[in-house]
């Protein structure tokens, strides 16, 4: 009785061990992974001009969507990031909502942004589709 | 005789046979060569993408050959990455394949890569067609290729500025070296001048109490997080030696006795006090429980720091204490700073503070002696007192040329833990630098983690090797004049430089630069605004403090602004010599809804408010420049956020006319606009 116990419990140590290593590892290889440069460009450059109203996940909710009306795309959506071409995404950017047929109130960028900057931009809203639950 | 020669001509065979083999050695090695089998794979590679059939032949026919980049001006740098990266300049090869792939856009890729080549910003072996000796993954490679996590270090090589384009992290990394003061104990090509913020230590003694000292030696950064001294891991036996040398420091006399005379005043009034607190907008640059810019000390605990007297002395003259400082020199009365300072003793106090943490120290003076070695020892001097280097040298080691240092030459001491690499070695000595050896001085930061990143990237971008002249990026900054005289003093006195710039200098916690400002905004506005400066964009924590500047002053200030930082490509009046039609401002004001401009500025009732309201536009601003930044909100400073509509001047001219109409109510009608 007493040995298997003993057995038991060393083995529920040696389980909780062996977790806390593979947490570590996992830790340190996440912080590992850098953006390739155009990913941290195409994201410096959301974050400036696009975040105040798409939000930093892109759900649309930034600290300035409240106050539009139509409220800003949520592109974090996994069925919108799948409607949308890439040509068609840069393109929205470019010529904004009055040159898609849509809410003026999202400005065109294509005057503001270099058409690198605006793939890049791209890029970039490609990584914050929501994965699914 | 037979056997002999026999003998003679199987030696002749074997030898000739050896040779031949020799011979063969080199052409079957290259036969071999990894990068014929590249160069094979692009070819089909190529093929399969090719859009015509001409295209296809053309990447078929391509001969097997190393290719090469020769710069002859760059140091005489010979690149060979093409030999096997050859699709690095070829639209058809984006998205493909290591080692195929198309080379992401950057402000020099595709335009510059002839006169740049490669190793020129991603370091490696130029020379090598070995994948291992090109990319330096052997052991001890002169020159590893960059790893992509400090890329921008490349960028650095050239743009030696603090800020660079395009490359965020390097010029976080090169700012975050400037706030943390690096420069003061190591050599850095540039920054020769570089002159630490630290208080120059000239009033301890009336400033605060033992306790207190040894409490911040102990770690700084847990008395005040905005702090940018680090910990220096004192033992307790030092923080006592160093306590009580500083307070054996002499004391300058004038400070002494202002401080002596102001802590005999009577006490504030604490509710008036922390009203004239907010007012001020001290949070511009202080934070009260973290809530502010930031850039200078934590005011929570404020009262626990420093004594009643030198509160009063320091607010009401900055200055005199500390020349270096960034705090300007406000308009405070007497019993206003005594309000100030009671509401700092009623709120802005550490409650768990230990009874007498500002008690006076009686100086010991041998442990006084012993805590000057130390203060010498530890490099405390190299910020605190930069008079005492009077050595030539510098505290700590150069960094020139750390970007271009061999692993091989690190001392990894006992970080077994490490890759032997130059990037895993500096990050782990910002981390913690003390952990290498025994005996090394380097206090630790606290750096958080992308921090870290941010710097390695920074100090991988001191090169070894000037760059050649014809290599120097072209400065795009304009330089303008700091006045002098009695401008220059109330410059000083308000220190506009902490928050605007001005040219290329001054700091960057106002989004308005200066250096136009007179072809901005109106003269009268601008006066009222010195004397009162109101809220002009309230979504920003850091506005303009309200320094209560006399009118005559504000009147000296905007004609000096009005007359010295102007655009002549501004034009005073937009309209002159355009079209009546160019003014009519309810196209105007149907423009202004079609483009959204409501999405981020208020005019009336309505109207988002990431922008500057509208409401008073005439009232503040000047026609000529609402219309060029209407042209181009980017030139006035490069990452406004008011996107470039590619207005017609025309529109551009009808917007300006509307928001002309626009005045403060009670202003009167300015002449420049028509409604």
């Amino acid at each position: 009785m007493n040995r298997t116990l003993i057995v038991a419990l060393g083995l529920v140590l040696l389980a909780g061990c062996s977790k806390k290593t593979k947490e570590v590892k996992l830790a340190a290889t996440a912080g590992a992974a850098p953006l390739s440069y155009e990913l941290r460009l195409g994201k410096d450059t959301y974050q400036h001009y696009c975040m105040l109203c798409h939000g930093e996940s892109g759900a649309g909710d930034g600290f300035n969507a409240f106050n539009l009306d139509p409220h800003p795309r949520d592109y974090s959506d996994p069925a919108f990031q799948k409607k949308k071409t890439d040509a068609e995404l840069a393109d929205a950017i470019r010529r904004g909502g009055a040159g898609v047929g849509l809410s003026p109130l999202m400005p065109p960028w294509g005057h503001t942004l270099t058409d690198a900057q605006i793939n890049q931009v791209v890029l970039y809203l490609r990584t914050l589709e929501r994965k699914p639950e | 005789m037979k056997t002999d020669s026999f003998r003679l001509r199987r030696v002749f065979a074997i030898t000739s046979v050896a040779f031949l083999f020799t011979l063969a050695i080199s052409p079957a090695k290259n036969y071999f060569r990894e990068y014929r089998s590249i160069q094979e794979q692009f070819r089909k590679l190529g093929a399969s993408r090719a859009h015509s059939l001409k295209d296809a032949k053309t990447y078929q026919n391509r001969p097997v050959a190393i290719s090469q980049i020769w710069l002859r001006d760059f140091g005489n740098r010979v690149d060979r990455c093409t030999t096997c990266h050859q699709g690095v300049a070829d639209p058809a090869m984006a998205n493909a394949p290591e080692p195929h792939r198309l080379h992401p856009w950057t402000a020099h890729t595709p335009g510059d890569s002839d006169r740049m080549g490669c190793t020129s910003c991603h370091s490696g072996e130029g020379l090598a067609t070995v994948r291992g000796d090109a990319h330096g993954t052997t052991a001890d490679s002169s020159s590893p290729l960059t790893p992509l996590a400090n890329i921008e270090a490349g960028c650095g090589r050239c743009h030696t500025s603090e800020a660079v384009p395009q490359a965020a992290l390097l010029s976080r990394g090169r700012a975050l070296i400037t706030k943390a003061g690096c420069y003061a104990c190591h050599s850095v090509r540039g920054h020769e001048q570089f002159r630490s913020e630290a208080p120059p230590l000239n009033s301890v003694a009336v400033k605060t109490g033992g306790e207190w000292v040894r409490q911040w030696l102990k770690n700084p950064r847990a008395m005040d997080p905005n702090s940018s001294m680090p910990n220096f891991q004192l033992d307790t036996q030092q923080i006592e030696e160093l306590t009580h040398y500083l307070f054996s420091r002499p004391v300058n006399p004038e400070l002494a006795a202002k401080v002596a005379a102001a802590s005999q005043e009577a006490p504030g009034d604490a509710v008036s006090g922390k009203k004239i607190f907010s007012e001020s907008r001290c949070i511009t640059c202080h934070t009260v429980e973290g809530k502010g810019n930031g850039s200078a000390p934590e005011l929570s605990k404020v009262a626990s720091m420093a004594s009643r007297g030198w509160l009063l002395a320091f607010i009401r003259d900055p200055h005199a204490f500390s020349p270096e400082t960034r705090m300007p020199r406000y308009h405070f009365s007497d019993s206003e700073s005594r309000d100030l300072v009671a509401y700092f003793e009623t709120e802005l106090k550490d409650f768990d503070a230990p009874e007498g943490i500002l008690d006076p120290l009686h100086v010991n003076q041998t442990l006084a002696e012993k805590g000057a070695k130390a203060f010498r020892g530890l490099g405390c001097f190299a910020c605190h007192d930069p008079a005492q280097g009077t050595i030539k040298e510098k505290f700590g080691p150069d960094l020139n040329g750390l970007g271009d240092k061999r692993a091989a030459s690190l001392d990894f001491g006992r970080r077994t833990d490490l890759a032997r690499t130059l990037p895993a070695w500096t990050a782990a000595k910002l981390m913690d630098p003390r952990s290498f050896s025994a005996g090394l001085k380097m206090p630790n930061y606290g750096f958080k983690n992308e921090d870290v990143q941010a710097i390695v990237t920074a100090l991988l971008s001191l090169g070894s090797k000037p760059v050649p002249e014809a290599y120097h990026p072209v400065s795009h900054g304009t330089s303008a004049p700091i006045p002098g005289g009695a401008i220059g003093q109330l410059v000083q006195q308000y220190r506009c430089l902490s928050c605007h710039q001005i040219g290329t200098q001054g700091g960057d916690i106002s989004t308005a630069p200066l250096t136009f400002e007179g072809s901005k905004v109106k003269r009268d506005w601008l006066v009222n605004y010195l004397m009162l400066s109101f809220t002009i964009r309230p979504i920003l924590e850091e506005r303009m403090p309200i320094f209560r500047i006399p009118k005559d002053e504000a009147e000296k200030l905007a004609d000096a602004i009005e007359s010295f930082y102007v655009n002549p490509a501004i034009p005073e009046d937009p309209f002159a010599g355009r079209p009546a039609s160019d003014q009519n401002a309810s196209e105007g004001q149907r423009l202004y809804v079609a483009n959204g401009c409501r999405a981020c500025h208020i005019i009336g009732p309505s109207g988002g408010y990431y922008g500057p309201p509208l409401t008073d536009t005439s009232t503040r601003l000047k026609p000529g420049w609402v219309f060029k930044w209407l042209k181009d909100p980017q030139a006035w400073r490069a990452d406004v956020r008011c996107p470039n509509y590619g207005l017609t001047d025309t529109d551009a001219l009808r917007i300006t006319a509307y928001l002309e109409t626009l005045r403060a109510p009670g202003a009167q009608k300015s002449s420049g606009g028509k409604g």
